[in-house]
């Protein structure tokens, strides 16, 4: 089973893909930013400022669940010893981290018109920003640890712990009294927002989504390149 | 209504400011990933064509990526 994730067999599928995505992203982009910026409602109380929220929610989505990944795949990684999974884990965290600090700008910009403050030490923003020190810890160990088997091992052990910091900031507008409002998206249970506001986030968040697909698949195939080209001679 | 779309209601600086910094780094880490990809596709296939013709033929034979990146990379010059 292990062998569909050789590089060779993946390669060949990285370059169809890319192409596939790179075909339908911008059609798929100028849909999500009409319903965002124009069709969708504003909201009854803070007004158009809303907006916001289709940049600031999917980034902060995409930002927790590429740290997730992350540190599901490093224990995978000490548990199978799959080489790739280093690759994947790598392409992944820049991504991570960049989305990680959109959600952090944009939620600023969105808190000055609501909150009236640009930042506050609140409990969620707060452990987002925990969130982006632990991405750059996982990426400054692959880049300033020059023996690989030691880097993979300390960004793997950082992944893990950072994940304990997941699920403090998902309940954290839960557990403390916090300037952030409570999720208004609920995998279980009802929804607290509408539809005409619902479509155009999940499509915004579709387009990001298919946008992080293919930073990874272009990341993922750089770093097989690489190894490739240096172990030319081995060949 | 553009008038309104620009302004957003007094909210337009702060709307504007986030979709534009979005996407601007979007399309900014974007080119630098594509361009690295580029960097090393063109670095590994000169050090292939760079080899002796057997030793070339060895590496397209035993790795598909070699042969996959050389026919990429001689389709773009």
């Amino acid at each position: 089973m292990f062998k569909l994730f050789a590089s060779s067999n993946i390669f060949f599928w990285i370059e169809k893909l890319i192409s596939f995505i790179n075909s339908i992203f911008f059609v798929l982009l100028l849909v999500a930013l009409s319903f965002a910026l124009i069709f969708s409602p504003p909201d009854y109380l803070q007004g158009d400022s809303v907006r916001i929220m289709y940049v600031h929610v999917p980034s902060a989505w995409i930002g927790l669940a590429s740290f997730t990944s992350i540190a599901l795949l490093s224990i995978a990684n000490f548990i199978f010893k799959i080489k790739n999974i280093k690759l994947v884990t790598k392409s992944i965290a820049p991504i991570g981290l960049m989305f990680t600090c959109l959600a952090i700008v944009t939620g600023s910009l969105w808190g000055q018109p609501t909150w009236g403050t640009w930042w506050a030490w609140d409990a969620r923003i707060t452990s987002m920003l925990i969130l982006s020190l632990f991405y750059i810890a996982f990426i400054a160990a692959h880049k300033f640890i020059n023996e690989e088997d030691k880097a993979n091992k300390v960004s793997s052990i950082i992944a893990i712990i950072g994940l304990i910091n997941v699920p403090i900031i998902k309940y954290s507008v839960d557990w403390w009294n916090t300037l952030h409002q409570p999720a208004s998206i609920k995998i279980i249970g009802s929804s607290s927002i509408h539809s005409s506001m619902l479509m155009p986030l999940f499509l915004m968040f579709f387009v990001l989504i298919l946008y992080c697909a293919l930073i990874f698949l272009m990341k993922y195939k750089t770093e097989i390149i690489r190894i490739k080209k240096k172990n030319l001679k081995r060949l | 209504m553009i008038q309104n779309l620009i302004s957003m209601n007094g909210y337009g600086l702060f709307v504007w400011a986030s979709f534009s910094i979005t996407f601007l780094v979007c399309a900014l880490v974007y080119l630098r990933t594509y361009k690295t990809l580029k960097k090393y596709e063109r670095e590994f296939a000169k050090e292939i064509n760079q080899l002796s013709f057997e030793q070339k033929k060895t590496v397209v034979e035993n790795s598909k990526i070699a042969s996959q990146v050389l026919s990429s990379y001689s389709k773009t010059i």
